[in-house]
């Protein structure tokens, strides 16, 4: 019953805010906020549940996006099929780098997947032919059931519909079995072989679930922005997007939402009154590592716990 | 025709570095057998534990169970031929409740551990029969509780019931009533006294009362090791024994 009225609650949000927000600039940072929202929730089933961190997963925003526009723009791909394509992409690289990344776990799974990540950037800046280099690739809005997505109000409710979808799935997911044996391998790894479980495939699984769901992250941004280039798989968009679930609280479904939301709203609107944005951004993490080192949402949970006691 | 051994471990070798810790040890454990290791500390006992279960690697030698050589398989396989283990030193999941636990040792061996959706905790298939575990170890009215706000003893019992829930063939007990009050154990000693008859258990307990009465064969162990290996009695009477691990 609370789920019931917390999804409610979540989608009555989500429809009403174009109309309280100030104006279309504000409506389109909202939409910004939700395609980061959906990349910080993919990348906590491996930081939350799986006490993996990555530092790579940029890759799982910018790999899906090329493939959306790359295919759009030369092989004559609609917009299903080159988004469908995108998301398999991106979910077979996870696959492939996961491999490659659970050989080693702690600080070595870290290193290895910052240093596909730069791989993959690399690539992105060289292979001119394929990615156009520094210039990037544009990519167009889909036009949808004959709706005008290059208006922002519009296409901020196909990028709300897309969030509300990943935010079920997600909220289904974080209770399954699955979720429970993920976060068995975090705890009690040992344990969890002497239970039968396949801790490795575990971790491998969840590693390409958080691939999955941050390819449809991917998708989401490719349309959103129009334009893709080696900028978005950086090494700074992979820390920021691990800075949001660690901020908003790792292994809750909140706390990634939460902590997209004031990194992009930095980001976007205090960079505009304060140069010194990323210092800003800093002082924000330092003070909650300080204060609340599980992350904002169960931080302010606790405290609201420890008031009504 | 002699039955096919429980448990049956030839030649085991480890070394740590410099430090041989398990010397060409050889035990056999037959079906529906109850053993007790015991020497002193750092004798090897605990190791042997890790190496017949696959934390550790064994550097040469032969683990079968039932026959089956096991030396190189995975823990996963050795768990999925009937092994199951509890620790001396606790490994629980202690932010979850007692059901919790004993469901994530029920589904070990099961394909339902793959499901992405659904209520993990709401399970009714898993419920009972998680139930029926703690009742086991006399935890019936707690599978609510959250791990970290239960009692030393009562975790201890959690353990138990966590190794009983995977139906093994061969139990592994690492010292279940160390650090127990006199009260909690007899309560674990009622436990290791239930315990079905079918299923062949290896104890290492420091606890002489309890193992004495819990075992009809006895293993001796010192520096990695095996000295003396034999009945109850036998290994009672044995001046090795008294010289080994009592101290003269």
């Amino acid at each position: 019953m609370r789920a019931v009225m917390t999804g409610a609650g979540v989608a009555v949000f989500l429809a009403v805010l174009p109309w309280v927000l100030p104006g279309a600039f504000y409506v389109g940072i909202a939409t910004h906020v939700l395609v980061f929202a959906t990349l910080a929730l993919s990348l906590n089933i491996l930081i939350g549940y799986g006490g993996m961190s990555s530092l790579g997963h940029a890759v799982y925003l910018g790999v899906p996006s090329y493939a959306y526009a790359w295919l759009t723009a030369n092989a004559g791909f609609g917009v299903a099929s080159a988004a469908i394509s995108a998301v398999a992409l991106g979910t077979v690289l996870a696959a492939f780098f996961g491999v490659l990344a659970l050989r080693a776990s702690g600080l070595g799974f870290l290193m290895i997947t910052l240093a596909l990540g730069q791989i993959v950037w690399g690539l992105s800046y060289r292979w001119v032919a394929l990615t156009g280099g520094d210039n990037g690739l544009r990519a167009t809005r889909p036009v949808m059931f004959g709706l005008d997505t290059s208006d922002p109000t519009v296409f901020y409710y196909v990028g709300a519909a897309v969030f509300a979808a990943v935010l079920l799935c997600l909220w289904q997911f974080a209770g399954s079995p699955f979720v429970a044996c993920l976060r068995g391998t975090r705890d009690q790894p040992r344990r969890m072989r002497m239970l039968g479980h396949n801790v490795w495939l575990i971790r491998l699984a969840a590693f390409v679930a958080a691939g999955f769901w941050g390819s449809v992250a991917g998708v989401l941004y490719v349309w959103d922005y129009q334009f893709i280039s080696p900028q978005t798989m950086s090494l700074q968009q992979s820390a920021e997007a691990l800075l949001m679930v660690v901020l908003g609280g790792a292994g809750t479904l909140a706390g990634p939402v939460a902590g997209a939301a004031i990194i992009t709203l930095v980001k976007t609107v205090a960079s505009s009154y304060v140069d010194r944005w990323s210092s800003l951004l800093g002082f924000v993490f330092i003070l909650v590592v300080m204060f609340m080192p599980q992350g904002l949402v169960p931080g302010f949970r606790r405290m609201a716990r420890r008031r009504a006691a | 025709m002699t039955p096919v051994p429980a448990l049956q471990i030839e030649g085991l070798r480890k070394r740590f570095g410099g430090v041989t810790a398990t010397r060409d040890v050889s035990i056999t454990v037959m079906p529906g057998e109850r053993r007790l290791l015991i020497g002193p500390n750092g004798a090897g006992k605990t190791t042997l534990f890790n190496l017949i279960t696959g934390d550790l690697r064994a550097d040469a030698g032969s683990i079968r169970l039932f026959g089956k050589e096991l030396r190189r398989a995975s823990t996963q396989e050795r768990v999925r031929s009937g092994l199951a283990r509890t620790y001396q030193i606790l490994t629980l999941f202690p932010q979850e409740t007692l059901l919790h636990n004993v469901s994530m040792a029920l589904i070990g061996t099961r394909k339902v551990g793959w499901t992405p959706w659904g209520r993990f905790d709401r399970r009714e298939d898993l419920r009972a029969a998680s139930h029926a575990a703690l009742e086991r170890v006399g935890l019936a009215g707690f599978g609510r509780r959250i791990v970290a706000e239960t009692s030393y003893g009562e975790r201890r019992r959690l353990e138990l019931a966590m190794a009983l829930a995977q139906a093994p063939k061969v139990l592994l007990l690492d010292e279940p009533l160390a650090g127990l009050s006199a009260q909690e154990r007899d309560a674990v000693a009622a436990v290791l006294d239930g315990l079905p008859r079918d299923v062949t258990t290896v104890l290492i307990e420091h606890d002489m009362d309890v193992a004495l009465a819990f075992a009809e064969r006895i293993t001796l162990l010192n520096f990695g090791e095996v000295i003396l290996e034999g009945t109850r009695a036998e290994v009672v009477a044995d001046p090795r024994t008294r010289e080994v691990y009592l101290g003269e």
